[in-house]
């Protein structure tokens, strides 16, 4: 009986037509996906070394988005770029859902002075503003892109703690829950079957749209440099040092649209995915 | 009143918290240092100076011995010493306060008027034409980091039309734009939820009824719709001191402006760790102490919403 339930999370799907502009927002994101995991494969260019002679030139046929001041193709640098910052921004909200989201399952399944305890914790960490939090994380940690992540991660761990206890707190109240303690329903049972599978459409379309943020920060702190020094190339990074050649003007501009498309289009999906809730 | 007092004490206890938080956060550091930062020679400390901000912080005791006594002292006011300069930690503080509170204040006030402004803008362009793209702006402002919008005004107001510099950068245009920087990322989260208080309300019953009374599209915003949609704004403005106070380390390094988030910046450089502290405990009290105001402020303002009753929700107690 029981494997013939469709988990409430996978049906809306399939069923709607989708709009326009969320299938772009997809493919951009697909898009940025395949260049984080596989740079090689969408360009030649090797992003650490260039060719001096070719210095500073406007985008072209043979560089897409120019080159910088060292000859390098920045395309190749922004491809390659996106393996550390998208896969930055995935590992911060991967940190975030569990860590917030165990929190927050504790906090409200088990209730009582756990609740207590751990709600002042999601208390304190909402109350440190993100960014500043994110900062002094990665400055306890070290500069390093891999703390960068950390750091972000951990600045959105509080979010996701108290979605999640609301969302466990609202399922344990339903009727159907209460039947199934009634028919004598383990704790575990009622976990896993019931409250988990509820609350995860929530924490989806949350984790979606903080990966996006997860993004801007990582930006942020990347371009402040306390991630990998060059010749990393980081979203943010390469437009903190592109900002200093002013008659240069793709070194900003290029990362900065690349990294504007891939946020608006997260940003879209996940107001899509409120919207089919 | 004695939700009102739960809540303020519930926020001190927040800001103690937050307080020994970083203190952890902080103390988890590989290495030593904060004797790091002492020993460094370009810092110039004497012997003695060593000796004594060593016998201050108690950095030859435990850390919860550590942990205790910098919090005995926070509590009275006292937020150390800088281990850069060694000059008090609320003082350069203090220094720099005014400086940020100005640009926060103005990028507030920046994004209220382009929020309203957007939200307003829906309500009277035709559906067909431009409301589409007024509605798209602020998911538009929330997905550009907020260094590029400042690269991007400097480039264009600063380089191009010469109309302020950043090398002296607390003048009054200069600080407009870097308010313009900060404040569009937050100007979007009120719009959002402007826009769509006006849509539900201006779907509301009362609404109809007062424009079948051939009460113009001016006179139903103003008078109806106007109030009810923008007092939620309050609790979304609060909420977004924190990312005032969180992107001011970004505009002010652009900007070249000095305040709490260069301080922040390069304490961060220089491995400052008190200052580092003070500033995210100060930060917390801020945060802490807007949203309190907010929230009892809040049913003054909308008379539908009593204190109270929706945190007494009756317990359940599942059986286990």
């Amino acid at each position: 009986m029981s494997a013939a339930v469709a988990l409430p999370t996978v049906r809306s799907f399939s069923t709607r037509s989708v709009p326009v502009g969320v299938v772009i927002s997809f493919a951009v994101v697909v898009f940025v996906l395949a260049w984080s995991f596989l740079p090689g494969f969408f360009t030649s260019h090797d992003p650490a070394v260039g060719v001096p002679a070719d210095k500073f030139q406007g985008p072209s046929s043979a560089h897409w988005f120019g080159t910088d001041h060292l000859g390098r193709d920045l395309f190749a640098r922004v491809v390659h770029g996106s393996s550390s910052s998208v896969t930055s921004a995935l590992i911060a909200v991967l940190i975030a859902v569990v860590v917030g989201g165990l929190i927050g399952l504790v906090a409200g399944f088990v209730g009582g002075w756990a609740d207590t305890v751990l709600s002042r914790l999601v208390d304190v960490l909402l109350a440190i503003p993100e960014f500043l939090l994110a900062v002094i994380v990665v400055s306890a940690l070290g500069f390093e892109t891999i703390n960068v992540a950390i750091a972000t991660g951990v600045s959105a761990v509080g979010v996701f703690a108290r979605v999640m206890r609301s969302e466990v707190l609202k399922t344990r109240r339903a009727v159907f829950v209460e039947a199934s303690y009634l028919q004598g329903g383990a704790r575990w049972h009622i976990l896993t079957r019931h409250v988990l599978p509820n609350a995860s459409r929530s924490v989806f379309t949350l984790a979606v749209l903080q990966f996006g943020f997860a993004i801007l920060i990582i930006a942020g702190l990347a371009f402040l440099g306390y991630g990998d020094p060059p010749p990393a190339s980081d979203w943010g990074l390469l437009v903190s040092v592109g900002k200093n050649y002013p008659l240069a003007p793709w070194l900003v501009y290029a990362p900065a649209l690349v990294m504007i498309a891939t946020v608006l289009s997260v940003n879209r999906i996940s107001r899509w995915l409120r919207k089919t809730d | 009143m004695k939700y009102a007092l739960r809540r303020v004490l519930q926020a001190v206890v927040v800001v103690l918290l937050a307080y020994v938080f970083t203190f952890v956060v902080i103390s988890v550091l590989p290495g030593d240092p904060v004797t790091n930062t002492l020993r460094n020679p370009q810092n110039g400390f004497s012997e003695e100076e060593i000796q004594r901000i060593v016998a201050y912080y108690g950095l030859d005791r435990p850390v919860h011995e550590q942990l205790w006594q910098s919090l005995s002292r926070f509590v009275v006011g006292d937020l150390g010493v800088s281990l850069r300069s060694g000059l008090p930690v609320s003082r350069l503080i203090s220094e720099v306060l005014s400086s940020t509170l100005v640009l926060a204040a103005s990028a507030l006030g920046v994004a209220l008027v382009l929020a309203f402004a957007i939200g307003f803008g829906t309500q009277y362009l035709p559906k067909r034409y431009g409301q589409g793209l007024l509605r798209a702006f602020p998911s538009l402002f929330l997905s550009v980091p907020n260094f590029v919008i400042g690269l991007l005004l400097i480039n264009v107001f600063a380089f191009q039309l010469g109309l302020f510099r950043v090398i002296d950068s607390e003048g009054g245009l200069a600080t407009l734009f870097a308010a313009i920087a900060l404040g569009i990322p937050v100007s979007a989260r009120i719009a959002e939820v402007l826009v769509a208080n006006l849509d539900h309300e201006s779907a509301e019953e009362y609404a109809s009824v007062a424009r079948s009374r051939g009460l113009g599209r001016t006179g139903l915003l103003l008078r109806h719709l106007l109030k009810p949609s923008s007092l939620p704004v309050v609790t979304v403005v609060a909420l977004a001191v924190g990312e005032l106070l969180g992107g001011a380390v970004i505009t002010e390094q652009i900007f070249g402006r000095t305040g709490i988030g260069s301080l922040v910046e390069r304490s961060v450089t220089t491995q400052d760790l008190p200052v580092l502290q003070a500033v995210v405990t100060l930060a917390a009290i801020v945060f802490v102490g807007v949203n309190l105001i907010a929230d009892l402020v809040y049913p003054l303002l909308d008379p539908r919403v009593r204190l109270g009753e929706s945190r007494s929700r009756p317990k359940v107690e599942v059986a286990a």
